[in-house]
C-alpha cells in the first residue's frame, strides 16, 4: 500500500535526527538534505523540520533547462542526475521552500529524493524511521485521513490544510495546532 | 513481549557485501535498538539501520545514536598501552609513549604492589562507570574486592542515579527504575515529568509521551526551565531549582485535602501516610508558591489533574536527583503514586529516567562501595556469605565497604588513597568542585586509565589501557525499564583494545589472583558467574539467560530461574519489598539547596544536558555532526536578566560561584527562569561548568548538588586589537 511521508509540525523538538539519518540512507553521500529551524530564537524552543514536499507538479523541475530533475513514479522527485545537471541554480531559487541544496565543487544540485532506493520498494525513508518525536512519519493515505479527521476542529477547518504555494504535494503537512481539536479525556 | 500500536513490521535495506548486527545504542538508558552496517570483506562497522522490530524504540534514534557508530573506527582510538614515565607532565596530553601489554601489565602490578606493602590493602581504588555491559560492572566489583582486596571502589552512578536508588529503596524496599514497560506509557492519562528535559536527555521516548496527549490525556512539567516537553506542557511548573520538595509536599496536600488519597490502599499496602499527611499540611498553595515561586493556580491545577487521571504515571531524572535532598524529592514525588494508589497496576506508576546506558544493571552488581551482586548490602553477614561461595573467597576475605565516588577523591588528597585504577568514567569533567578533583588526581602516586579515547581523566593517568567500544564486544546491560537486554559484537577490536573484563583477568593473574579469574576467558562466562553471584538477591538475575533474552526481546528483572519470564510489570500483587510488604509514605521536611542566592552571588546556576551530547562529552565531542551542531558549551540567560547585567546574545561572560570560573558565550532564551542560569556541562578543561558547582552531597545517595548553586556573573570586555 502507498505511503506517504507525513509531518506534524507541533511534535518536533529539535534534536536532528533527521540530519543525521539522512546522512545514513546509504545514496545520499553522507550529505544531509534537509532542514530543520528554531521558529523563535531568543523566546522559546520550538523548531520545525523543512522537508522536500515532493510537489506533483514541482517548480524545480519545471525551472530546469536540463531536464536533470526527473520525478520517480511513487511521485518523489528526484536529485539532480549528474551527467545532465549544468549547475545553473534555477532550482533553488525557483523552489518556494528552499529545498535544492548546491555543491560549488562539483557544480551539482543534490536534494532529497525521499530515500528512493528504500521507499521504491516500500521501506520507510532515513527521516522518518528515526524521528523520535513522530514529527516525520511514514502513512497510508488512510492512516493520514484517520489523523485528518482526529484533528478536526468545531468549525470545521483542519488546522493544517492550508493550500500550498505549489498546491498538491506529495508530502502532507499538519502545522502547528493538532491539539486544538482534541477532546481530553476528563 | 508486549508490541503495540507504534510496531510496525517494516523491512531494512541490505547494502551488498554488508550484514547487519542487531544491537543497542551505546549511550542513555533509552538503549534504543540499532543495527550495525558491517562490511563483510573488512569486518568493519560502517554505518547504522534502524531497528524497526525492538518493541521500546520501534527503529527511532535521536542524533547521538545515529552516529554512535562513527566511535570504533575512529582516529582518535587508542590502539596500544600508553605509558608516561614522567609525572610532572599529569594533566597534560603529553609525555605518553606506546608500550607492550606485557610491559603495562607488569608496570601496574608492580606498583600496585608496591603501595599496598607501603601503605596497605586500601591505598589502591577503583573508580568506574555503568556505560558497560553488566558482566564489566560485576567483574570490576570482584576486580576491587578479590584482585585488589581494596575497599575502595565506587563508580559514576553516584553523580547519576544514586538518589533515585535511595529513594526507591526507602519508598518500595527495592530499586528498579521504573515500576512499569515503557510500552505502557503513551496509554496513561497524565505524565507528572519532574526535573526531565525529556526531548534531549531520551528522545525516544517522546512519541509516547506526546501520544498521551494526542489521546486527550496530560502532560505535566516541573522544570526551571521551558524545554521542548515543557513548551507543550498542559501545566508548567517553572519552579526555582532546588525547590522540588516543596513542590512535592504542595501537590501532596492538595491531592490529600481534595479527597483524591485511596484511602483502601494507603491502609492495606502503606506506612507513614497519617505522619506525612500532618508534615504536608504547612504546605498551602500559597506556602508552596512562596517557596517554589510557582503560581499558586498552577499547583493547584497540577494536582487536580493528577489526582482526577484515572490512570498516571510520576516521572522524574537527573533535575530532582542531583540535589543535596535527592533521595528525599525522589521519595517525594513517589508519595504521589502511593498516596493516591496509582502503582502497581497497568498504565500506571512511578519511573526515572535512567542517565546512563547501563545506570539500572551497573549499580546493582557490587561497584557501590557497600553492594555486591544482586543487590546484596555488603554490611549484611548473609550476603556477604552467599557471594564468597561464588567467589570463592572466606567472608573475611571481603572487604569492608568504601566510600562514594566524591569521596574518594577526598581521600586522595589526604593521602589514604595513593593509587587508582579508573574506567568507563571521565571525573576529570563530570565530578563537582572540579578544581578540587583535578588536583586530587594530580596528587596520586600511581593512576591506570582504561579507555578508548585519551579522555580529560586519562591526561592525568601513568598508564592508559586501551579497551574497546561497546561494538566489539558482547554482553547485556538493563535499560531504564528494567529490562535486561543483549548488546552484540560487530566487529573484532582494532589495534591490541581489549575488553575490560579481559583486561581485569589479565591484571589479577600477574597479581596472583589468578585461580579466582581465570577461568572466565570470555564474556559469556563472566555472564554465567554473574547471574550466579545475583542468584537470590533482589535484583536476581539468575534466569536472565542470552537466549531467552534474544527470544522474548529482554527479559525484566527480577527473573529467577529458567521458567520464569520476568516481571515488566511490578508490584502487580500489591505486594512492597519491605519487610512487611508494605509501601512507605514519607514524611519529608522541606530544605532549602545547600547554596541560596546571596548579594555576592545573586543567581541560582543550574546544569544539564543537550540532545547533541552524552555525559563528559568524551565521545560525542569527536563526533563530527554533533560536534557541529553543539560545539562549545554556553550560558543561557533570560533576556531581562541579561538586561540588568548589560548583557547581548552572544556576548562572553565570565560565570563564577565560590568554587571556580569559566567564560562562556550568553545564549538569550525566555524560556528560563529570570533568576536562573543554566549551562551544559559536557565540555572539558577550562569549559567545564563543573569547575564551578557545589559537592553538596545527599546524606543517604551522597549524590553531589549538581543542579543547584549561588553564582554571579561578569561581562569579559574584548579589548579590539588596534
Amino acid at each position: 500500500m502507498k505511503k506517504r511521508l507525513y509531518l506534524e509540525l507541533e511534535n518536533c523538538i529539535g534534536c536532528r535526527s533527521c540530519l543525521a539519518a539522512c546522512t545514513q540512507c546509504g545514496g545520499h553521500e553522507e550529505r544531509n538534505r534537509n532542514y530543520v529551524y528554531d521558529v523563535n530564537p531568543l523566546v522559546n524552543r520550538q523548531t520545525m523540520p523543512l522537508m522536500c514536499l515532493h510537489c506533483v507538479n514541482p517548480a524545480c523541475a519545471r525551472s530546469c533547462p536540463a531536464q536533470a530533475i526527473q520525478i520517480h513514479e511513487t511521485g518523489a522527485v528526484l536529485s539532480a542526475l549528474v551527467e545532465k545537471c549544468i549547475g545553473c541554480q534555477n532550482c533553488t531559487i525557483a523552489c518556494p521552500y528552499g529545498i535544492p541544496k548546491f555543491d560549488t565543487e562539483q557544480n551539482l544540485m543534490y536534494k532529497c529524493d525521499l530515500c528512493i532506493d528504500r521507499t521504491k520498494n516500500g521501506i520507510p525513508p532515513m527521516c522518518a524511521s528515526v524521528c523520535p518525536s513522530n514529527t516525520l512519519q511514514w502513512l497510508t493515505d488512510e492512516e493520514i485521513g484517520n489523523r485528518k479527521k482526529q484533528f478536526n476542529l468545531d468549525n470545521g477547518k483542519w488546522v493544517s490544510s492550508l493550500p500550498y504555494l505549489e498546491s498538491e504535494t506529495n508530502v502532507k503537512v499538519n502545522l502547528p495546532g493538532i491539539l486544538q481539536g482534541i477532546e481530553k479525556l476528563f | 513481549m508486549q508490541k503495540d500500536k507504534f510496531f510496525k513490521a517494516e523491512s531494512n535495506v541490505v547494502h551488498p557485501n554488508e550484514t547487519l548486527v542487531k544491537t543497542h545504542c551505546a549511550y542513555c538508558g533509552m538503549q534504543c535498538g540499532m543495527n550495525l552496517r558491517v562490511n563483510v570483506a573488512t569486518n568493519k562497522i560502517i554505518g547504522v539501520e534502524p531497528r524497526y522490530d525492538w518493541p521500546v524504540t520501534v527503529g527511532k534514534m535521536c542524533p547521538k545514536g545515529v552516529t554512535a557508530y562513527q566511535q570504533t573506527n575512529h582516529d582518535d582510538r587508542i590502539l596500544k598501552p600508553l605509558i608516561r614515565d614522567d609525572a610532572s607532565l599529569k594533566g597534560t596530553k603529553e609525555g605518553f609513549r606506546e608500550a607492550s601489554w606485557n610491559e603495562a601489565y607488569d608496570l601496574i602490578a608492580n606498583k600496585f604492589r608496591e603501595l599496598q606493602v607501603k601503605y596497605g590493602k586500601d591505598s589502591l581504588s577503583v573508580f568506574s562507570g555503568v556505560s558497560m555491559t553488566n558482566e564489566k560492572c560485576y567483574l570490576t566489583g570482584k576486580f576491587a574486592r578479590v584482585a585488589l582486596g581494596t575497599r575502595y571502589i565506587d563508580y559514576n552512578g553516584r553523580f547519576c542515579m544514586s538518589s533515585a536508588a535511595g529513594g526507591f529503596l526507602r519508598s518500595f524496599g527495592v530499586d528498579r527504575g521504573s515500576t512499569l514497560p515503557w510500552t505502557d506509557i503513551h496509554e496513561t492519562d497524565c505524565l507528572f515529568i519532574a526535573g526531565s528535559n525529556t526531548a534531549e536527555c531520551h528522545p525516544t521516548s517522546m512519541f509516547r509521551v506526546w501520544n498521551v496527549q494526542e489521546r486527550g490525556g496530560y502532560i505535566i512539567v516541573a522544570d526551571p526551565r521551558e524545554t521542548p516537553i515543557a513548551r507543550r506542557a498542559d501545566v508548567h511548573l517553572d519552579l526555582k531549582p532546588g525547590t522540588d520538595l516543596a513542590l512535592a509536599n504542595g501537590i501532596l496536600n492538595l491531592l490529600i485535602q481534595n479527597g483524591y488519597a485511596d484511602e483502601e490502599f494507603i491502609n492495606n499496602h502503606t506506612n507513614g501516610f497519617e505522619e506525612t499527611k500532618e508534615l504536608v499540611k504547612e504546605f498551602t498553595p500559597e506556602y508552596t508558591s512562596e517557596l517554589t515561586g510557582v503560581a499558586s493556580k498552577k499547583i493547584i491545577r497540577a494536582a487536580e489533574i493528577y489526582g482526577k487521571s484515572p490512570n498516571a504515571v510520576v516521572m522524574f531524572a537527573r533535575g530532582i536527583e542531583q540535589q543535596h535532598k535527592g533521595v528525599d524529592n525522589v521519595s517525594g514525588y513517589t508519595n504521589l503514586a502511593l498516596v493516591t494508589g496509582k502503582i502497581g497496576r497497568p498504565k500506571s506508576g512511578v519511573a526515572t529516567f535512567t542517565g546512563q546506558g547501563n545506570g539500572q544493571g551497573g549499580r546493582e552488581h557490587g561497584q557501590k562501595a557497600d553492594l555486591l551482586p544482586g543487590y546484596r548490602k555488603i554490611t549484611n553477614p548473609e550476603h556477604v556469605a552467599e557471594v564468597c561461595k561464588v567467589w570463592k573467597i572466606t567472608p573475611e576475605e571481603m572487604p569492608q565497604p568504601g566510600v562514594s565516588a566524591y569521596e574518594m577523591f577526598e581521600l586522595m588528597e589526604q593521602k589514604t588513597i595513593r593509587g587508582l585504577y579508573l574506567l568507563c568514567s571521565n571525573p576529570a569533567v563530570s565530578a563537582p568542585n572540579l578544581n578540587f578533583v583535578r588536583t586530587s588526581m594530580k596528587n596520586l602516586d600511581f593512576m591506570v586509565c582504561s579507555d578508548f579515547y585519551l579522555s580529560e581523566s586519562a591526561e592525568f593517568a601513568d598508564v592508559i589501557l586501551p579497551s574497546v567500544t561497546w561494538s566489539e564486544d558482547e554482553g547485556t546491560v538493563t535499560n531504564l525499564e528494567g529490562r535486561i537486554i543483549k548488546i552484540n559484537k560487530a566487529q573484532e577490536p582494532i589495534g591490541e583494545s581489549k575488553p575490560d573484563w579481559q583486561i581485569q583477568v589479565e591484571l589479577a593473574e600477574r597479581l596472583g589472583k589468578g585461580k579466582y579469574f581465570s577461568h572466565l576467558k570470555t564474556a559469556k562466562d563472566v555472564a554465567d558467574e554473574f547471574r550466579l553471584a545475583s542468584k537470590g538477591g533482589n535484583a536476581d538475575y539468575y534466569g536472565a539467560t542470552w537466549d531467552k533474552i534474544d527470544k522474548q526481546d529482554g527479559v525484566f528483572w527480577p527473573c529467577k530461574d529458567e521458567n520464569d519470564m520476568g516481571t515488566p510489570h511490578m508490584f502487580l500483587d500489591k505486594k512492597f519489598y519491605h519487610a512487611d510488604g508494605k509501601a512507605k509514605i514519607c514524611a519529608l521536611p522541606y530544605r532549602p539547596p545547600a547554596e541560596e542566592p546571596d548579594e555576592k552571588y545573586p543567581l541560582r546556576l543550574t546544569t544539564g544536558r543537550v540532545v547533541y551530547h552524552y555525559l563528559s562529552g568524551n565521545q560525542t565531542r569527536r563526533i563530527q555532526f554533533l560536534r557541529d551542531m553543539c560545539p562549545e558549551p554556553y550560558v543561557e540567560v533570560h533576556p531581562e536578566t541579561a538586561k540588568k547585567y548589560n548583557m547581548d546574545h552572544e556576548d562572553k561572560v565570565r560565570l563564577y560561584t565560590r568554587r571556580g570560573e569559566a567564560i562562556y558565550k550568553v545564549k538569550i532564551t525566555e524560556a528560563i527562569r529570570k533568576d536562573t542560569v543554566f549551562v551544559p556541562y559536557h565540555f572539558g578543561h577550562e569549559q567545564s561548568i563543573n569547575l564551578l558547582t557545589i559537592a553538596a552531597l545527599d546524606p543517604i545517595s551522597r549524590m553531589p548538588e549538581f543542579k543547584v548553586c549561588a553564582a554571579q556573573m561578569e561581562k569579559v570586555e574584548i579589548k579590539k586589537v588596534q
